[in-house]
């Protein structure tokens, strides 16, 4: 028979057997020679303390769990601590069987792999220098894409890098954040660039962008983005709570409001911020419309800031639709219902007040909305001053008005009934203004002492030079004209003696006030007594009482009107002819 | 594989698909997610989960990078930190609608547990932190021992690289039948502990280098802490440490020796974890 027990203590490996707790009950004559250590010194001493602390630390997550589950563990490569500190580098592998009673014993080999850890190595090596040339060549490409999205006269984010920006943070933008923080744009836009750029030239308004390029970054946090939007506008996308937002906004109006020189010239800038939050989370599917309607919104905060001068901020109002994309639908279907039959002339009564028969009529526009039913002019005329449409659409309400008062004589209406139509200051200050209104008159053969025009003080008062000459030319026409929502506005009684005027309307609110408030009373008074002095009509909005009509006869008001009389109402309803209003 | 245990549903989502979760045991009982330590994959699970597959829906995953996860799936930007990690556990819990969730995690898991935990308190019911270190290098300033130094974390590195072929190799795709055919246990057995060489690594890096001990403090679910003798990867005072950080805390020293007591004494882990397990609050 073999012996065994020679075979184990010189084979051509190193041999140790483990108990379950992982100590060394036998080591044979191979790896003691091998590594310098004597049998004694390593009898019930953990093995993992042979190995180095790297090995160490992937036998026990990596080689033990597997020796342990599968019963097997296949050359593993470690080293192993000789007794004079060196390390050999072996293959280690092993077995787990049951044995007896005792439990589990573990059979470790291990085979010298001084040659084969050096292949190793040198294979490794190459791998990761491969590695780090596809890093290289990684880098150049986010090298390049930087240029693609970077500004090269401020080095800031271009548009284009802006929106890669906000894409990446809408698209990890969470609402479980500990802070409440989210995606937030800063729209912000130089006051008063372009008078810099006309006043010293290009290469200053560059040098300027590139002074507040600086300051932006320079009040921003490290973490946000800075983006030169276009021309004079520049965007911060900053993560921070709504309630925030507004401080960083005042960072940026604070740095931006310390005074730069340029060609020795002092210069203080202004600027105005719009601010949108994000609402995250959002759908990838939605990232780029969600990018869009947040730099949108951002914008037409900053242009409400600006409507209310310089160096202000408004953020976006969540929770409301998009005003400005709300107002683009509005117009457009505004336009369509002028050329299509949606809009509607009601008319209210006003009344003589000494012998209560009607005097006249206000004509009011009215828009049979398909969708949003009758809508009042408070829902659009503001949309259509803003953008011209104000144009056509009084002119169609012009032509409407003189014709319905045509039909009325037709029917046999009172005679000499009055039409009063509305001009808005743009309308006022339209040049074809004067030849239209010639037009309509002569077109439908209506006397011209039959319209009356109303303008409201403010319209007058915005441009009174102007509005004076237009105001002499329909007064020419035999037109009447009529001062509307008198009292609300900052007249100028120079101009108001100037002003070729028929009538004052003494604007609501005070007729609505004068029964319990002295002062309105005193107001409405005065009114009266001033249109009397001038020659004028006066008349009197918005009664709504029989006390009210009884007080303003008491004052000696000519004319009233308002919904103690009528609201405005379809021509059909209108109690003519006849022409007595009920009181 | 285990026979009774079954990849998730036919209609298997995408983060099952990509974590390869399975589930065992009954849909409506409580809900244990075990998730495994590194250099391993859930099969290092096998030992306790007879302990509790009866009475508990066990609900197993892999972590991305070992086992059956979709390596082809790893972005090293999302798993730079342990947060993506963290965002897989939540993913799971997500998907399979997992509520009162217990997690029992090994190892590096221990602190994507406590990660989820911080960022969805609500999701969980118990924390059980088996071989838990909050951070492995030494901090002398603080007095605190993690029971490594900056040049051991050198050697680790090392170590994984001198078996870098080998671990590749056995993370070559498997081949394998349809998931649920029965018979597979052996097969499966033969690459336990697959572990892809490159993930490791940054896994091992993130492990050692990234300090959570002041997350600690932040965790409300109560937790239990299982603590081993003579563990290589866990000095005994990181025990003592946890314990005093995470209020409400409960630390058990276990008898088993080394770092992975779930497999080398399940019965006496599966005991400690029961004794301890909260019933519905």
């Amino acid at each position: 028979m073999r012996d065994y027990a020679e075979l184990w203590e010189h084979a051509p490996s190193g041999q140790l057997l483990l108990d379950d707790d992982g100590l060394i009950t036998a080591v044979n004559a191979t790896f003691a020679s091998w590594t310098g250590h004597a049998v004694a010194d390593l009898l019930g001493t953990p093995f993992p303390a042979l190995l180095p602390i790297g090995d160490r630390v992937l036998y026990t997550t990596h080689s033990l769990p597997q020796l342990m589950v599968t019963g097997r563990v296949a050359e593993a490569s470690v080293q192993v601590n000789g007794a004079d500190g060196r390390r050999h580098p072996a293959l280690l592998s092993a077995t787990r069987v049951t044995a007896g009673s005792s439990g589990a014993e573990t059979r470790i080999v291990l085979v010298d792999a001084r040659q084969r850890r050096r292949y190793e190595e040198e294979l490794l090596a190459a791998r990761r220098r491969a590695e780090e040339s596809q890093a290289l060549i990684a880098q150049a490409e986010a090298e390049l894409t930087a240029l693609v999205h970077h500004d090269s006269l401020t080095g800031l984010l271009n548009r284009a890098g802006l929106l890669h920006a906000l894409l990446g943070r809408l698209g990890e933008g969470r609402t479980d954040r500990a802070d409440g923080a989210v995606p937030t744009v800063l729209f912000l836009d130089l006051d008063g660039f372009k008078t810099v750029n006309d006043a010293l030239g290009h290469t200053s308004g560059d040098e300027l962008l590139q002074v507040v390029a600086r300051r932006l970054r320079r009040a921003s946090r490290a973490g946000a983005d800075v983006a030169r939007f276009a021309g004079d506008e520049f965007v911060v996308l900053d993560d921070v709570t709504p309630s925030a937002a507004g401080g960083v906004a005042d960072r940026l109006l604070d740095v931006l409001a310390e005074p730069v020189v340029l060609q020795g010239v002092e210069l203080v800038l202004a600027a105005s911020v719009g601010i949108c939050s994000a609402e995250v989370p959002v759908a990838p599917a939605d990232l780029t419309d969600a990018a869009d309607l947040l730099l949108r919104r951002a914008d037409t905060a900053m242009y409400r800031a600006k409507a209310q001068g310089r160096g202000r901020w408004e953020a976006h109002r969540p929770g409301t639709a998009d005003p400005g994309a709300e107002r683009l639908v509005l117009l457009e279907q505004l336009r369509a219902a002028i050329r299509g039959d949606e809009l509607r002339v009601h008319y209210q009564p006003r009344q003589h007040l000494a012998s209560g028969t009607m005097s006249g009529v206000e004509a009011l526009v009215r828009w049979q909305h398909p969708t949003r039913g009758l809508l009042q002019p408070a829902e659009f005329i503001d949309a259509a001053e803003e953008s011209g449409v104000i144009r056509d659409l009084g002119a169609w309400v012009l032509t409407e008005a003189v014709a319905q008062a045509v039909r009325w004589d037709a029917a046999g209406g009172p005679p000499g009934l009055q039409v009063a139509v509305n001009l808005s200051a743009r309308q006022l200050a339209d040049p074809d203004l004067v030849p239209r209104v010639a037009g309509v008159l002569a077109l439908a053969g209506l006397p011209a002492s039959r319209l009356v025009l109303e303008i409201t003080e403010t319209a007058l008062m915005s441009d009174p030079d102007e509005a004076l000459g237009t105001l002499q030319e329909l007064r020419s026409l035999g037109v009447l004209l009529a001062v509307d929502d008198f009292g609300t506005g900052y007249s100028s009684f120079t101009y108001l003696k100037q002003f070729p005027v028929d009538e004052l309307k003494i604007d609501r609110s005070f007729v609505t006030g004068m029964t319990t408030d002295a002062g309105d009373r005193a107001i409405v008074a005065s009114c009266v007594h001033l249109a009397h002095a001038m020659g004028l009509v006066a008349v009197a909005e918005g009664v709504e009482t029989a006390d009210e009509r009884d007080a303003l006869r008491a004052l000696g008001c000519d004319q009233a009107q308002g919904y103690f009389f009528s609201r405005p109402v379809p021509s059909s309803e209108l109690p003519v002819p006849g022409g007595v209003v009920p009181t | 594989m285990d026979a009774a245990t079954r990849p998730v549903g036919p209609g298997r989502g995408a983060v099952a698909a990509r974590l390869n979760v399975t589930s065992t045991g009954p849909v409506d009982a409580p809900v244990l997610l075990l998730a495994h330590g590194f250099g391993c994959d859930q099969g290092m699970w096998r030992g306790v989960l007879p302990h509790f597959a009866a009475d508990h829906r066990v609900v197993r995953y892999d972590l991305m990078g070992a086992g059956g996860s979709d390596t082809t799936a790893y972005d090293p930007e999302r798993y730079a930190t342990l947060d993506g990690h963290a965002g897989d556990l939540l993913a799971v819990c997500a998907e399979l609608d997992l509520r009162d969730v217990t997690v029992v995690a090994h190892s590096v898991s221990t602190m994507m547990a406590v990660l989820a935990a911080v960022r969805e308190p609500g999701r969980f019911r118990q924390l059980v932190l088996v071989a838990p270190n909050p951070y492995f290098l030494d901090d002398p300033a603080s007095g605190y021992s993690g029971g490594f130094s900056a040049a051991d974390l050198a050697e680790v590195s090392a170590a994984l690289d001198s078996n870098y072929f080998t671990w590749a190799e056995a993370f070559a795709p498997l081949i394998m039948g349809v998931p649920d055919e029965p018979g597979l246990g052996e097969e499966l057995t033969a690459s336990f502990c697959r572990v892809d060489p490159d993930i490791a690594r940054q896994l091992l890096r993130t492990m050692f280098t990234t300090d959570f001990r002041p997350l600690l403090p932040e965790v409300t679910t109560p937790t239990l802490v299982l603590q081993c003798r003579a563990d290589a990867m866990v000095p005994p005072s990181v025990g003592d440490h946890l314990h005093a950080h995470l209020a409400g805390s409960t630390l058990v020293q276990l008898s088993a020796v080394g770092h992975c007591p779930h497999i080398s004494a399940p019965a006496e882990t599966a005991a400690a974890i029961r004794a301890h397990l909260l019933t519905l609050r």
